[in-house]
This record gives C-alpha cells, sequence and structure tokens, in this order.
C-alpha cells in the first residue's frame, strides 16, 4: 500500500559514513511496506539520541520525544488509538540507562507497541561514553581509566523475557534479509514486542565492530530454536561469549494492556465522547 | 447558629464516617456545613480527628471554638480540650480511662450501646450520632429519615439497627447527660436547604475533569491528589475513561502527552514530590505544544514534608518548572465548586492555546467537605481550540500563525503526517537549528500570552469595592481570608480582599488599580514567603505593605487570620 518514495524521509541523514543506523532505517521502510497498513495509521515515537533522529528521515507520523521517555510516551499514543501501529525507536543508552524501569514495566503489561532498540554500546550523540550495555571492560572517556566499565552489561534479551514481553528478538544491521522479517513480525505482534538491534557505531565504537558481528552472530532459527519456550529463550539470552544469537527468542500470547483497561468499544479513545447524561446520573447519585 | 463538632481518635476508629454522618444530617436538614479532616500519614493508632461545622449560612473555613468533641482516645480528649467553647461537652466513650474529667462531661456508653442494641461495635459511629445530636438537642425526626437514606444502600437490617442504636444512644444521653452544652437546637426547624452535596475539592475537579471529556489519565498515588485519581477509576467504566497506575510520575506524564499527542484529553495528578520529578516532561508539552492539565495538590514541602497537611508553597516552583522560556496556565481554585468549573476551563484553555495548564489544589482544598448546590454537567460545553479541517494537503502540526496557534491533527487522520518534537523544530515539525526559525518559534510561543491572559478570569474583590486595608490571597486560603475580612467589617473596619484564582500568566489591570487606592495590602499566604506577592513584584513591581503567613501545615481560621493582623499592627 505504501510506495518507497512516500516514505521518503523529508530532511537530509545526518548519521556518520557507515554508521549501523543506515541499515535500520532500510529495514524499516522493508517493513512498512511488507506491513501493507495505510501511512496514516502507523506512529512513530524516539527518544534521543543518533538513532532518535529517524522520524527526520522516513516519512511517518512521529512524536521525537525525550531520553529515556518514548516508551510511556509510546503507550500514551496507543491506548488514544489503538488503530495505530506505534513503533518506537530508541538507543541503549536511552532506554537501558535513563528509560530502564519503563521497559520493564511496559513488558509486564503488554502494552501493544514495538520497540526497536539500536544497541551499539555507546551514548553516540553525546560522543561515545560507555552505555549501559557497553561490555565490562569497555574503555571510553567516561569509564575509569583502564581497565575500564567496572561492570556487566544490561541484557536487553534477558531483561525483556523476564519482564514479560510477549514478543522478544535480536536483529542485526548487518542481516537485512533476517531484521526486516524480525521488524515486520514485531509491529504485528499484539503484545510488546522488544528488539535488540546491533547496530555498530562507527565512529565511536572500536569493540562492538561490523566485523565483530560478522563473525559471531548466527541465526537462532537456523539453530531450530524453540521460540515458545520462555526458559530455552532465556538461555540463548544469556549466550554472550564467542557466538552471539540473532532471530526471535520468544514469541508467545497474552492479552495485551488495552484490553483490560475501559477503553471505549466503538471507537478509539480519542474521538470518544463521555455521556454526559450518564455523568449526571452519577452525580444525581451523590445526591443527599 | 454557627457550631463546631470535633470527633477524634486513632486512625483506623471509623472517625471519619460519623464525621460524614453528621454533615449528612446537618445537610439534609437544610443546614451548610464545612468539614476538615486532621489526618496522620498512618493506617492505625496516633490521632486524628474530623471536624464538622455547621451554619444557616454560608461557611468557607473551620473555626477555632468547639463546641462538643466527641472522643474515642485519651489524646482526643486531651489535645483539643483547650479549644472548647464556653460550655462546650466533651462526649468520650466510656472505655476510654480518664481520671480527671470534669463533671460537665460526658462518659458515654458508645461502643456498649453498639453492642447491646445493634449487636456490633461497628456501630459504634451510630451512637456516637445518637449522643452528639442528643448534646444539641436537636431534634431526632429531623435525623432520622436521613439515617434510614444514609443506610440504605446497605439494606434493611443495617438501617434499622443503625437507627435504633442512634435513638438509643439519643435517649439514654438526654437522661444522663445533664450538663449545659454551649449550644441547643431544641427549636431549629428545616432549614431552607440549598446545599445538596458534599463534595471536597478532590471530587469536584473530578467530575470537573470527566464533564469536559477527560479521556485518559495516568498518576502513581500521592497523598493529597490520590482521592481525584481514584474518583475517576471508579467512574471509568461507566464513562470509558482510560486509566493507569504508572510506575512513577516520569510515566505518568509521559503517557497522558502521548495521548494528548495523539488526540485524547489528558490529565495526571499528584502533589509537589510527585511533580518534581514530571518537570522534564512539563518542556516537552511546552515544546511540543500539547495539551495537558497537571493537578498539585500542594502539601507541606520540601521533600516529604508532611504528607498529609497543607500548604501553598509550590507556586513559585510551578511558574518557573522546566528549562527553557515558554506559557503555561495556572490556575488555583477557592473552594470545590470553583475547583469544578476550572477543571473544565483547564481542558479548554490547554487544548486552545496547546501549553500545559496547572492546576494548584492543596490538602485543604483536596481534602475538606463543602456542603454545595447541586452541579448540573449536562450542559457542558467544550471547546477543543483550532483543529485541521479534514482532508489532505501538505499539514504542518506548527503552522505559524497571527496568534501563535496552529490548527492540530492527529496521528491516524487520513492524508496526514503529524511531527512533533521536542528539539526546536520547522513548521512541518523536523528539527532545526537556524536561528530565524528560532525566533520564529519562541515569537509563536510569546504570542499566545496575550490571548491566554484575555481567556482568563481577572482577580475578584469580595467585600467593598473600596477600603483603607485588602487582604491578598490565592487558591483554598480565599475561605478564612473572606471570613475574616465580613467579621472585620461587621466591626467596622473599612478592609476587603483581593483574590487570585487565575494566577499565571499575572492579570495586572485589577491589582495596579487597587495598589492605587489602599493604604495597606496585605498579603495572606499559606506559606512562609508569600509566593503570590513576590510574583506580583516581579511582574509589577509593586510590593505589598504587610505579609501574614501560616505554615504549620494547618489550615487558617478567620480568627487566627485576625489575630495575626492586630498582632502586626495592621489593626
Ligand atoms: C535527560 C537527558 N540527559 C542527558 C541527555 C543528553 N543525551 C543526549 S543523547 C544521549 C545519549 C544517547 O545515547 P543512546 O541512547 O545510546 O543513543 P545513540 O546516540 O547511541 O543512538 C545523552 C546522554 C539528554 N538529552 N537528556
Ligand atoms: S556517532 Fe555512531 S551512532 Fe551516531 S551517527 Fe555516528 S556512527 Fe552512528
Ligand atoms: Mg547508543
Amino acid at each position: 500500500m505504501i510506495t518507497l518514495e512516500q516514505l521518503e524521509g523529508v530532511q537530509k541523514i545526518t548519521w556518520c559514513t557507515g554508521c549501523g543506523n543506515f541499515g535500520i532505517l532500510a529495514a524499516l521502510k522493508k517493513a512498512i511496506i511488507e506491513l501493507g497498513v495505510p501511512q496514516h495509521e502507523i506512529a512513530m515515537v524516539s527518544g534521543i539520541g543518533c538513532n532518535s533522529k529517524m522520524p527526520h528521515y522516513i516519512n511517518l507520523n512521529a512524536f521525537h520525544t525525550l531520553h529515556g521517555r518514548s516508551i510511556p510516551i509510546a503507550t500514551g499514543v496507543h491506548v488514544a488509538n489503538t488503530n495505530l501501529s506505534t513503533i518506537v525507536h530508541v538507543g541503549d543508552g536511552d532506554t537501558l540507562g535513563e528509560g530502564l524501569g519503563h521497559l520493564i514495566h511496559t513488558a509486564r503489561r503488554n502494552v501493544n507497541i514495538a520497540v526497536f532498540i539500536h544497541n551499539n554500546g555507546v551514548n553516540g550523540l553525546t560522543q561515545g561514553q560507555f552505555s549501559p550495555s557497553a561490555p565490562r571492560g569497555y574503555v571510553s572517556k567516561t569509564s575509569p581509566p583502564p581497565p575500564g566499565a567496572p561492570m556487566d552489561p544490561v541484557n536487553p534479551v534477558g531483561l525483556a523475557i523476564t519482564g514479560g514481553a510477549t514478543f522478544v528478538a535480536r536483529g542485526f544491521s548487518g542481516d537485512q534479509k533476517m531484521l526486516v522479517e524480525i521488524m515486520t513480525k514485531a509491529i504485528r505482534h499484539k503484545g510488546f514486542a522488544v528488539v535488540d538491534i546491533l547496530q555498530p557505531c562507527q565512529t565511536w565504537n572500536r569493540k562492538l565492530t561490523w566485523a565483530y558481528f560478522n563473525e559471531k552472530t548466527y541465526s537462532l532459527q537456523e539453530a531450530s530454536h524453540d521460540t515458545s519456550d520462555r526458559w530455552k529463550a532465556i538461555e540463548r539470552a544469556f549466550e554472550n561469549g564467542d557466538k552471539i544469537p540473532i532471530g526471535v527468542f520468544y514469541d508467545v500470547e497474552r492479552p495485551d494492556l488495552a484490553s483490560g483497561l475501559s477503553l471505549p468499544e466503538k471507537e478509539p479513545l480519542k474521538d470518544h465522547q463521555t455521556d454526559l447524561k450518564k455523568l449526571q446520573d452519577i452525580i444525581d447519585g451523590m445526591l443527599l | 447558629m454557627d457550631i463546631t463538632l470535633q470527633i477524634g481518635g486513632e486512625a483506623g476508629q471509623g472517625i471519619n464516617t460519623v464525621g460524614d454522618l453528621l454533615a449528612q444530617v446537618f445537610v439534609k436538614a437544610g443546614f451548610h456545613t464545612f468539614t476538615i479532616n486532621d489526618a496522620e500519614s498512618r493506617i492505625r493508632g496516633g490521632y486524628n480527628y474530623t471536624q464538622i461545622r455547621v451554619s444557616d449560612n454560608p461557611i468557607h473555613a473551620p473555626v477555632d471554638d468547639l463546641d462538643v468533641i466527641v472522643a474515642f482516645s485519651d489524646d482526643a480528649v486531651i489535645k483539643p480540650r483547650n479549644k472548647l467553647a464556653n460550655d462546650g461537652v466533651i462526649v468520650f466513650d466510656d472505655n476510654v480511662e480518664f481520671k480527671d474529667i470534669e463533671a460537665c462531661h460526658y462518659a458515654a456508653p458508645l461502643q456498649k450501646v453498639a453492642k447491646e442494641i445493634g449487636g456490633h461495635v461497628r456501630m459504634t459511629n451510630a451512637a456516637a450520632l445518637g449522643a452528639v445530636l442528643a448534646m444539641l438537642k436537636f431534634p431526632i425526626e429531623l435525623a432520622e429519615e436521613t439515617l434510614s437514606s444514609i443506610f440504605k444502600k446497605k439494606g434493611e437490617k443495617v438501617i434499622s439497627s443503625n437507627v435504633a442504636v442512634a435513638r438509643a444512644m439519643y435517649d439514654r444521653t438526654l437522661e444522663e447527660f445533664s450538663g449545659p452544652c454551649s449550644q441547643n437546637l431544641s427549636t431549629i426547624q428545616q432549614g431552607p436547604g440549598i446545599d445538596k452535596m458534599l463534595l471536597t475539592g478532590n471530587r469536584a475537579m473530578a467530575l470537573g475533569a470527566m464533564a469536559a471529556n477527560l479521556k485518559w489519565i495516568s498518576s502513581y498515588p500521592m497523598s493529597p491528589s490520590t482521592a481525584l485519581f481514584q474518583d475517576i477509576i471508579t467512574y471509568s467504566r461507566d464513562l470509558e475513561i482510560g486509566t493507569i497506575q504508572t510506575e512513577d510520575e516520569i510515566a505518568s506524564i509521559c503517557m497522558a502527552l502521548g495521548a494528548s499527542y495523539a488526540g485524547a484529553r489528558s490529565m495526571v495528578t499528584t502533589s509537589g514530590g510527585g511533580f518534581s520529578l514530571m518537570v522534564e516532561a512539563v518542556g516537552l508539552g511546552a515544546m511540543a505544544e500539547i495539551p495537558i492539565v497537571i493537578y498539585n495538590a500542594q502539601r507541606a514541602g520540601p521533600s516529604t514534608g508532611l504528607p498529609t497537611r497543607t500548604e501553598q508553597a509550590d507556586l513559585l516552583f510551578m511558574a518557573f518548572a522546566s528549562q527553557g522560556e515558554f506559557p503555561r496556565i495556572m490556575l488555583a481554585p477557592k473552594d470545590p465548586l470553583e475547583g469544578f468549573d476550572v477543571a473544565v476551563r483547564a481542558f479548554d484553555l490547554a487544548d486552545k492555546f496547546q501549553v500545559p495548564v496547572m492546576i494548584l489544589g492543596d490538602q485543604h482544598l483536596a481534602d475538606s467537605t463543602w456542603s454545595t448546590p447541586p452541579i448540573d454537567v449536562t450542559k457542558v460545553k467544550i471547546d477543543r481550540g483550532s483543529l485541521s479541517s479534514k482532508g489532505s494537503g501538505d499539514y504542518e502540526r506548527y503552522k505559524l500563525t497571527n496568534d501563535g496557534v496552529s490548527p492540530r491533527a492527529f496521528p491516524g487522520d487520513p492524508g496526514k503526517v503529524v511531527v512533533s518534537s521536542s528539539n526546536v523544530h520547522f513548521e512541518d515539525g523536523h528539527i532545526t537549528e537556524d536561528p530565524d526559525v528560532r525566533n520564529a518559534m519562541v515569537q509563536k510561543f510569546l504570542k499566545k500570552i496575550p490571548n491566554i491572559l484575555d481567556a482568563l478570569e481577572p482577580p475578584k474583590i469580595y467585600g467593598p469595592e473600596k477600603a483603607d486595608v485588602t487582604l491578598l490571597t490565592w487558591g483554598s486560603s480565599w475561605g478564612a481570608a473572606n471570613e475574616a475580612v465580613e467579621i472585620l467589617h461587621k466591626d467596622g473596619v473599612s478592609i476587603n480582599q483581593l483574590h487570585f484564582c487565575d494566577i499565571y500568566p499575572l492579570r495586572t489591570e485589577l491589582l495596579t488599580s487597587v495598589f492605587g487606592q489602599v493604604k495597606k495590602i496585605i498579603a495572606v499566604e499559606q506559606n512562609a514567603t508569600s509566593q503570590l506577592a513576590k510574583l506580583i513584584r516581579m511582574e509589577t513591581g509593586l510590593d505589598v505593605h504587610h505579609h501574614v503567613n501560616k505554615y504549620d501545615g494547618r489550615p487558617m481560621t478567620p480568627g487566627w487570620i485576625i489575630q495575626q493582623l492586630k498582632e502586626g499592627g495592621v489593626l
């Protein structure tokens, strides 16, 4: 329904040459075309960071918001109009640092939105400081002097699964075919979908590079992983050494948040008019 | 007639229930009531009380003298004893061991009668009611029907046993208690009965928000704002309103902004600490021009402060919260009925000007109960402000216009792409650092202010149009100051009151003319530093002559204000 031309971004891209964000943008466009929903029924929410400039490079309804807060904002967009496909683009510093609490709570609520984490191990836009997903020992201007970051990284896939997300996957900007497939599934999934996307930052990250990911990633689906098994999914999520699994870890159905709220039955919340006669009845019931 | 009854005891002893019963009885009998609840921040124990003032005139504040005290604990006897009026009476449950009580007080078998007649200690409330009414010689017939209707929801058996307990205790009190009581209501008749509801500020604002087509509320519990949130949740299924208790206040306001960006009228409720967490997102609302209504039920700060007590010390914080410069609207209703109107107006103003609208309540307004005339919501009309017409074409969310307001569209509108950003942006919502665009966008914000000022209500003068002394007030301090003015005026003092509900942006016309006329203008504020007076000085260079400040967390009384004025040499 949507053409590539329609999705053509309004602004010139400002990412560094070789940045992993290009691959994610390209995959998103393909996924949206694949989805086949009308353009006006998609809403994108992004945070703050290199990645979060996505809304200016693709022509969609969009709200470019605050560092760490996109997920609750997207929850609001979704409940106001559940007809929209609401997608979120955030960085690792953004959603695994400032906004980590929101990620977990949104997972347990199973909010029907798709979150794409552009995971580059650094705070790109603020010039390469180590992010919460940087590996132990990562050296940057703000990690303590060598041996570097004296702490383990956040495990977004593991957290999303244990938090209650019902679709959890990992993609790699360098594996377009798989990424398009995962993103399409994530958006279609009725429930909270989290996709950890490995995104080399060409400028700052000397460790998590294209070569590094090309060498270490392997496909979960080719390894015939059972996506309905929570424990197996968690086991795979903690495989983080010589091999890095990519693909769908976990994919199940559970009631989503909207189905448990008192939203209007016939129309989106945003179009609903409260029946003042009903409210008057409530007030009259309070009269002495 | 102007009497005050106080029911005191430990948290969890049903003190508020007795208070509610009494207020209902008096309102049904045609009188005005005003109830304050004084509660410690704990679930059991301690010393809590509820104070019901009853009058045949409209009343707006608590007063200092107590006519009848009902005590369920010894603290509830000892602590308020010095406030007892001449011939005031203390009724205490005879389970409370109390030795040095004067003869005029009554050790009433409240629990005993509840058990004997009603079969359960739970009915102690009804017994207390009976005792108080008897003390006042209030004609029991005026109360009986009310009691039946109050307990109606609980079924026939509950009605009859409660009524029986109240009646038995009433009779027994008349028989056993022979002392004087400061009040004798034996000859009163059914009053005119204008008031039909008992409303707290929180509830009135909840009704206003629902009447204004509030469609989304996301909040996190924080006293004293929580009751408003709970009320809306209670009715959300019937009225189809989306509600959620979030993980924190940051999520609350962010969800509300998201819902509002997508077209639903949205609100958050909190107190100062929660608002502190929301501040970054207030700026997002401003930058992206997303309407939002923020209710702050102020309590004594800083930090956790006095969680269940009142203060008006967040005014300047809210007026300047967030980095950067942008218009915002601040409204501070004086009582529940005004709270209802303010809530309706808040949503309209937010939509019309696409700015954050802040309602400043406080614990006193939030939790106190006023008897009020009935509210009619069927005529409420809402104004969603400028909306983009249907159809396609190149929609620009931040189109520059003469009045700074750009027509809104929402994601989901066919043919439109709606882009918003927290960065400085072009008219189409996409980001830029261009200095000319930046200037144009700041000017867009500023252009809204004159029209906002026009849309706001000017401050009001209460009392004589002209006077030597003017009390300057805002929000819920209106009540005590208003009664102080009335009392002093009757005593021949040339005094009036200049009161602000719509605080910010500040309307200055009337203010300047009042400053030009009066001899003395006195800031009366429930804070330590006269924040409204400071704001006025900042905006106009005008300075008040004297300050009356209360910051102990307890609401002002008219008597206290008069005393402060005297001690301060103003009178
Ligand atoms: C509340 C707040 N704190 C800090 C910043 C500064 N800041 C902007 S982007 C960023 C980090 C971005 O890192 P990430 O989310 O990983 O995105 P990337 O640039 O790597 O895509 C920070 C710290 C901010 N905008 N807001
Ligand atoms: S700094 Fe890194 S993440 Fe940011 S645009 Fe450049 S390469 Fe991409
Ligand atoms: Mg990053």
